[in-house]
């Protein structure tokens, strides 16, 4: 008995021990993957930078030498003004007249972005009521869109993946992880296909400016939320069809939100996903009694289904595993019996 | 027999119609909320545009007039330069001759604002090389990000959140579900102060052209990930250590965003709004064998881990803290009998 006993407490240590140190692999994973960007986002962007440098410096000296009575002070003091300017969105140039950032498709883009938490940035609120506006009403609309976005890819992961899932394994018998495995990749490839390349190639084709790469570059940009703003398309200067063109760019970022979540949401059902990520997660003990229970599903963590639902399930469907599962070798319990 | 067959059968369909309704009303509701919050920005900025425009045109004819030799072509040409370049994050100002954007610790603010897709975008990738560097390091990176903070929320979550309520629970005695919900709303009030109030007062010291408000909207736009971008601090001129500051703003902004997981999480768990959120779910077909548990376990929705939940919890009836109205339709669970 105490032989047992030390023995489970054993098993028991090192078990968590075991997911204190994968823990600690994937804070320090983290980290050097910071590190990493940084190092290669410098060294390669660095030299550019320079050389933009270099160019500025070099038309603005051309530009004093050729016009005497203009003195640097001023055109410095000028400048200042306009990039100012610029950073909310409203462009000194001519050509820039025509379009405006707060008329009411580009409200509702700037909203769209808002509660995506996209944020390009390409225009920002001026005044103070816009900007406590902006954080009331991201308060109360990004927990909404969170809700909605939850709510339409559980209505669309019903017939994205869990059908047609069920009608393979039916039809072919094949086994469920491998039928999920090849489901989500051909659902990677499709959506891939709609939503970043065929956009792209229409970006590149009505904005003068992207190619291709540039194209590509927004919509990954977009659709990821990250949402960097050096590239927004409908800002040209003689958009035609403006009001029309942003307001299919907003419905297209939110269909390629939704369809984003359907992806990385069937990616994370995946058998081998959620083995990798159990490794991280903290072990969950498991439940003696049904009030355990109960308490437990009061606290359960809703971001991590997988250690709360397949618990119990593993004990009772243990005649029906398709793979082998590691069994605690102190693991009574009692609603086995 | 019949009349009971019947009387299931409407009650089916009308559930069924009920959640789809609700489903409904959210869609609507969204797209009214986008289209509220687009009159209001709207209505509020436009007055501000247009003052700010007039006020633009204004400098220029001046700067125009002032000096005789300054073709307004020329003027333009030069003004689309150094335009393009600000909208890279280069400067043709003198002032800022001495930041660079892409030194390491720029580089690595850089880089977490991208993988917690924050994303202010006062300087970008100029290159092809940097542009193709950037999607393939976020492909790879958020998903990391998104494994790294789920991590980290767990582990925070059993000392914040289960932890103090257990201990309540046993010392008071008073209920699970109050104690939650009075323990979130304590958990928002230490949080908006440690990670908004208190740093937007710092900010606003240290950035010499903030305000409170333009602080307090800095830290609120940045830990939601939203990134507008029009303020982002160690951009000032005569900044100093501002190696060392940007290095703490990208570790505030982690620890910040692991806080605002931590309270979501928190609110999350609450009762209220499990119920809010199941309204809007699909009703899920109760399992009735093992086999069924099984291939449910196998396609379960991670995002609706709360149908998972309720489902243990009719497996729990016999303990019910609060009364839980059963559906005379019901069928009856076999495992419960095992």
């Amino acid at each position: 008995m105490l032989q047992s006993l030390a023995g489970n407490s054993c098993v028991r240590l090192i078990q968590s021990n075991k997911s204190a140190w994968y823990f600690l692999f994937l804070v320090l994973g983290y980290v050097l993957y910071l590190i990493f960007g940084a190092v290669v986002f410098s060294s390669v962007e660095l030299p550019y930078e320079d050389d933009l440098r270099q160019q500025l410096r070099e038309i603005k000296r051309l530009f004093l030498q050729e016009h005497q009575c203009l003195s640097e002070e001023r055109l410095e003091r000028f400048l200042s003004k306009a990039l100012e300017a610029s950073n909310y969105g409203v462009s000194i140039l001519n050509n820039a007249s025509a379009s405006w950032n707060w008329d009411f498709t580009s409200s509702l883009f700037f909203a769209s972005t808002v509660l995506s938490t996209t944020g390009y940035g390409h225009t920002a609120p001026l005044s103070d009521g816009g900007k406590a506006f902006c954080i009331i009403y991201s308060v109360i609309g990004i927990p909404f869109t969170l809700l909605f976005l939850t709510a339409v890819v559980q209505r669309i992961m019903v017939y994205s993946t869990w059908r047609p899932i069920m009608y393979v394994h039916t039809r072919w018998g094949l086994s469920k992880p491998l039928v999920a495995l090849v489901h989500a990749t051909l659902l990677a490839v499709v959506a891939v296909s709609c939503f970043f390349l065929i956009p792209a190639a229409i970006f590149s084709a009505l904005e003068e400016n992207w190619n291709f790469l540039e194209s590509f570059y927004f919509c990954f940009i977009s659709l990821s939320t990250i949402g960097l703003g050096d590239y927004v398309p409908g800002e040209a200067f003689n958009q035609r069809f403006r009001e029309l063109y942003k307001l299919g760019i907003t419905v297209y970022l939110l269909l390629g939100l939704i369809a984003m979540l359907v992806v990385l949401e069937t990616f994370c059902e995946l058998q081998q996903l959620k083995q990798l990520r159990k490794m991280f997660y903290l072990k969950k003990e498991k439940p003696q009694d049904r009030l355990a229970i109960m308490e437990h599903d009061h606290l359960a963590f809703s971001s991590m289904p997988d250690a709360t639902i397949h618990s119990p399930h593993e004990d009772k469907t243990e005649p029906f595993v398709d793979f082998p599962v590691l069994t605690s070798p102190g693991g009574d319990d009692p609603m086995i019996k | 027999m019949l009349q009971c067959l019947s009387g299931s059968s409407c009650m089916r369909v009308i559930d069924g119609y009920k959640s789809t309704w609700y489903f409904l009303v959210l869609v609507l509701a969204y797209v009214l909320y986008l289209i509220f919050g687009a009159l209001v920005f709207s209505a509020v900025e436009l007055p501000y545009e247009e003052q700010l425009r007039q006020e633009l045109r204004t400098v220029k004819q001046q700067f125009l007039e002032d000096n005789e030799c300054l073709s307004n072509d020329r003027l333009e040409e030069f003004l689309i330069k150094a335009l393009e370049a600000s909208n890279y994050g280069v400067s043709v100002l003198n002032n800022a001759s001495s930041n660079w954007n892409w030194d390491f610790t720029s580089a690595l603010f850089f880089a977490s604002t991208v993988l917690s897709t924050t994303g202010y975008g006062h300087t970008v990738p100029l290159s092809d090389g940097g542009k193709a560097f950037c999607i393939i390091y976020s492909v790879v990176g958020i998903p990391f990000t998104l494994l790294f903070l789920t991590a980290v929320v767990q582990r925070i979550m059993e000392f914040s959140t289960r932890r103090p309520i257990e201990f309540l629970h046993r010392r008071w005695g008073t209920s699970k579900p109050l104690l939650a919900a009075m323990h979130a709303t304590l958990l928002a009030i230490i949080t908006v102060s440690c990670f908004f109030l208190i740093p937007a007062i710092i900010f606003s010291v240290l950035e010499e052209e903030w305000n409170f408000l333009e602080s307090f909207y800095f830290c609120f736009i940045s830990l939601s990930t939203i990134g507008l971008g029009d303020y982002v601090p160690g951009e000032g001129y005569h900044q100093r250590f501002r190696e060392l500051y940007k290095l703490g703003i990208t570790f505030y902004l982690i620890l910040g965003l692991i806080a605002m997981l931590v309270v979501l999480e928190t609110f999350c768990e609450l009762q209220q709004l499990k119920k809010l959120r199941k309204m809007f779910y699909l009703r899920k077909q109760k399992t009735e064998d093992q086999l069924n548990i099984v291939d449910h376990d196998h396609l379960s929705f991670a995002s609706v881990s709360d149908q998972a939940a309720s489902f243990r919890e009719d497996k729990t009836e016999l303990f019910p803290d609060d009364i839980v109205s059963g559906s005379p339709t019901a069928t009856s669970n076999g495992s419960l009998e095992r």
